[in-house]
């Protein structure tokens, strides 16, 4: 037990910490709003879409999670113009914009002379390299999704459950949709830090598929995703400290073991719970 | 007579360059009750959303002379995502509008609203239960209950008998005809058998309007309106005459 406090002093733990702690909680909220839509396929091209803006950044010489943030917020805001114009089959045309992001950052990637960047800490998160000032932005952008999520809670389920009907109370609906969307798509692009483009999708449903175990009332998954994603991400955090295996891919197998072992249990509750109905 | 709370006139409306509805003329007064039929494909619904306000006309329009009236709408439930997590109570809560402007929250006196509005409607039992977890007729009545909350003057129901059984259509149409005491009804269905006996009137939509002033349609009639619907009267033997039998 002490080893587990002695690593604590180390301050690039400690900033890991933080870091999981923020992008679980950031990932409550927005991952509820991505699984009630049903949009986790449509989040996962913009995932895999903002790798193009990675190797474009690099190319550039600029910060490459700037250029996915660029790639991030205009394919998500892309889809949802797409997906109220109707009319367009909205999975093949993420299908393409999946592979292209990811094609255009390899191509950019190789394009760039000389040094080649550690792709394997965006592809898989390096959570363990996360700065102060990295930190500071992350907890910036969770307070102001944090607000944005108060204020607004009936708005955004009105939104994302009927907008026909939110639109004909008044509700601007065109101006919740596309915030959303792009709280998505930078959300995502911070977690990237944490788990990597291709385990970040996890972290914005596991901890959500959880809570509704338990819960089918929207303001209520985020407060138990919060916990669960939580745990989650400690857990792994720890274990792959301790073990010496990559963060992001621990903290998606911690998540992972969480569900199944909850559901294994609501579900024999259910089925003791069923006999004595039945029996009793 | 009193004025129409809605007038449309020589509407022409549709989706991006499609039109879907042309030359529609019709007068909604406050006591009316309005079945609208017609093919699928028709644009009965179209219409609807004419009224509502959400689909541009490309000619022709619309007016309140009693002032923009409040609507109560009923969308068709399979446009809807049963599985979204969403409560009975904070659906029906959904058709409130807010009374603070920028901090969108329910008031104490809404929220009482919403219970009482769920009790007259024998759902305040299910209120905190998600809306996946309701039968057919009970999602129909959380739907119908946020139509009402905001005591419309105008009640539009998009196939309100869809997904339901026999029971709880009998009881949507005893509901229906009391509420047609304090507002106008309008209401969509592909069926013209069920809700003939109920409404006063009868449009008939297919591309344009055909306005039918009694509930008694023949085939005959249909066929002038080119109004291609199924006339098959429901009952306990099936029969295909409307007209008093």
């Amino acid at each position: 037990m002490s080893e587990v406090f002695s690593i604590l002093e180390y301050a690039f733990f400690r900033n890991a910490l933080a870091a999981a702690l923020l992008t679980s909680l950031l990932a409550a909220m927005v991952g509820t709003y991505i699984v009630s839509r049903k949009i986790v396929f449509i989040t996962g091209g913009i995932t895999h879409a903002s790798f193009g803006g990675i190797g474009m950044a690099y190319f550039l010489g600029l910060n490459p999670l700037l250029g996915a943030a660029v790639f991030a917020v205009l394919s998500a805001t892309g889809i949802e113009w797409i997906s109220q114009k109707g009319k367009v089959r909205e999975d093949s045309a993420i299908a393409i914009l999946w592979s292209l992001g990811m094609a255009l950052g390899i191509i950019f990637v190789f394009m760039t002379p000389g040094y080649t960047p550690n792709l394997m800490s965006f592809l898989f998160g390096s959570i363990l390299s996360v700065g102060k000032a990295e930190l500071y932005f992350l907890l910036a952008f969770f307070v102001l999704t944090l607000a944005f999520f108060i204020i607004f809670i009936r708005p955004i389920v009105y939104t994302a459950f009927d907008p026909e009907f939110a639109r004909i109370m008044g509700i601007p609906v065109a101006f919740f949709r596309y915030t959303m969307s792009v709280i998505i798509a930078l959300s995502i692009v911070i977690s990237i830090r944490t788990v990597g483009i291709i385990l970040v999708l996890s972290l914005f449903t596991i901890p959500q598929i959880t809570a509704m175990l338990f819960t089918r009332d929207f303001a209520k998954i985020i407060p138990l995703a919060a916990l669960w994603g939580t745990l989650g991400s400690l857990a792994g955090l720890f274990f792959s400290y301790f073990f010496n295996i990559p963060s992001g891919a621990a903290i998606i197998f911690f998540l992972t073991l969480q569900f199944l072992i909850i559901k294994g249990f609501v579900m024999a509750r259910d089925f003791f719970r069923r006999d004595e109905r039945v029996l009793g | 007579m009193s004025k129409p709370l809605a007038i449309l006139e020589n509407v022409a409306t549709g989706y991006f360059s499609e039109v879907v509805l042309k030359n529609v003329n019709l007068e909604i007064f406050p006591n009316d009750f309005i079945g609208v039929i017609g093919p699928n494909g028709g644009g009965k619904t179209t219409m609807i959303k004419v009224l509502l306000g959400i689909l541009p006309l490309f000619k022709g329009k619309v007016t309140f002379p009693q002032g923009k009236p409040n609507m109560g709408y009923l969308p068709q439930i399979s446009q809807i995502d049963k599985s979204f997590p969403i409560t009975v109570r904070d659906l029906v809560g959904s058709g409130l509008k807010t009374e603070q402007s920028w901090f969108p929250h329910l008031s104490g006196r809404q929220k009482n609203q919403v219970n009482q509005m769920l009790d007259e409607a024998g759902l305040i039992r299910l209120a905190s239960k998600p809306i996946g977890e309701l039968s057919g007729g009970q999602t129909q009545k959380a739907f119908l209950c946020r139509a009402l909350i905001n005591q419309p003057q105008l009640l539009i129901l998009d196939e309100p008998n869809t997904f339901v059984d026999k029971g709880f259509e009998q009881e949507l149409y005893r509901w229906l005809k009391e509420l047609n005491k304090k507002m106008a009804i309008l209401l969509v269905s592909h069926d013209i058998g069920t809700i003939s006996p109920m409404v006063k009137t009868i449009a008939c939509v297919n591309g344009t309007l055909h306005y039918h002033p009694s509930n008694q349609l023949t085939e005959d009639l249909l066929k002038v309106y080119n109004c291609p619907v199924d006339i098959i009267a429901h009952g306990p033997v099936p029969h295909r005459v409307l007209k008093d039998h």
